[in-house]
C-alpha cells in the first residue's frame, strides 16, 4: 500500500465523490423516494377519497390515521423533489423533508404501539412501515448519510 | 396462487437479478435490464387485459374495483417512469435503479392478487 497525499484541511476528504447529489448512488435514493411518493400518495388519495363502498373506512371515522397518511404522502413528494435537485436551498428542503419524515416515521411507529386502538385503520408509518417491509424506517437514515456527505 | 400471480413472480424475479447482474458487470444501461423491464410492462398489460375482459364479462372480485385499477395503472406507470430516470444518467447505477421495478411490481401484484381473489396464495 503506498502512503497516501496528505490532504491538508480535509476539505478534499469531505466530498469523496466529485459527482453531484443526484447522480450515481444519488440515483437510487431518489428512486426509492420516487415509489414511496408515488405510493403513499395513491394510498391516501384512496383512503380519503369518499368513494361510497361497502367496508371502506371513511374520512369521518379514522382522520387521525388517514390525515397521517396524507401528510406522510406530503413529506415523501417535497424529500422527491428536494433531493433531485441540486441548488443549496434544495438541499437544506431536503434535510428538512428527511427530518421530519425520521421523526415522523420513529414517532407514529411508536404511537401505533402505544395506542393501537386509535390506528385500526392502518397509515404508512404505522408500527414503524411495517406494511412496506420497514423501508419508511430506513430510508430516512440512508437519505441523512447521503445529504451529509453532499453538502452544498 | 394463479397461473398469471406465478408467470409475474418469475418475470419480476428474473427482470431484478439481471439488473443486478448487470449493475455488476456493465458500466452503462444494459439492453437486457432494459428488456427486462419491457417484459414487465407487457406482463402489466396482458395481466390488466385478461382483468379487463374478465371484469367486462360479469366476474366479480373479492376487493374494490376502484383500488384494483388504481393499482393497475400505478403498476403500468412504474416501468416507464423509472426507464425515463434510469437513462438521466447512464453509469453503472441505471442498472440498479431498474432493478427495483421488479421488486415493486411483484408487491403490487401480491396486493392486486389478494384485491381479485381474496388471496394472493
Amino acid at each position: 500500500m503506498g502512503k497516501r497525499t496528505v490532504v491538508p484541511d480535509g476539505a478534499a476528504a469531505a466530498t469523496p465523490a466529485k459527482s453531484p447529489r443526484n447522480r450515481g448512488v444519488g440515483m437510487l435514493i431518489i428512486t426509492a423516494y420516487g415509489i414511496f411518493a408515488v405510493s403513499a400518495f395513491a394510498r391516501a388519495f384512496y383512503q380519503i377519497t369518499p368513494f361510497p363502498q361497502e367496508g371502506k373506512v371513511q374520512f369521518v371515522d379514522a382522520p387521525l390515521a388517514l390525515s397521517l397518511s396524507a401528510f406522510a404522502a406530503a413529506v415523501y413528494v417535497v424529500a422527491t423533489l428536494a433531493l433531485a435537485r441540486t441548488s443549496a436551498t434544495a438541499w437544506r428542503v431536503a434535510l428538512v423533508a428527511v427530518l421530519i419524515e425520521m421523526f415522523g416515521v420513529i414517532g407514529v411507529g411508536t404511537w401505533t404501539l402505544i395506542q393501537p386502538e386509535l390506528f385500526e385503520v392502518a397509515t404508512v408509518w404505522g408500527g414503524f412501515g411495517r406494511d412496506y417491509g420497514y423501508i419508511p424506517l430506513v430510508l430516512p437514515f440512508v437519505g441523512l448519510f447521503w445529504l451529509f456527505r453532499h453538502r452544498p | 396462487m394463479t397461473a398469471m400471480f406465478l408467470l409475474g413472480t418469475v418475470i419480476c424475479a428474473l427482470s431484478t437479478l439481471i439488473c443486478w447482474t448487470m449493475t455488476a458487470v456493465r458500466a452503462h444501461p444494459a439492453d437486457s435490464s432494459i428488456i427486462s423491464l419491457a417484459a414487465i410492462e407487457l406482463y402489466l398489460i396482458v395481466y390488466g387485459i385478461y382483468a379487463g375482459v374478465r371484469q367486462a364479462m360479469g366476474a366479480s372480485i373479492a376487493g374494490e374495483a376502484w383500488e384494483f385499477w388504481g393499482y393497475i395503472l400505478t403498476a403500468l406507470m412504474l416501468p416507464v417512469g423509472v426507464f425515463i430516470w434510469a437513462m438521466v444518467d447512464k453509469t453503472r447505477w441505471s442498472n440498479l435503479v431498474m432493478s427495483f421495478v421488479g421488486l415493486v411490481v411483484f408487491v403490487m401484484v401480491y396486493r392486486m392478487e389478494e384485491i381479485w381473489w381474496g388471496s394472493a396464495l
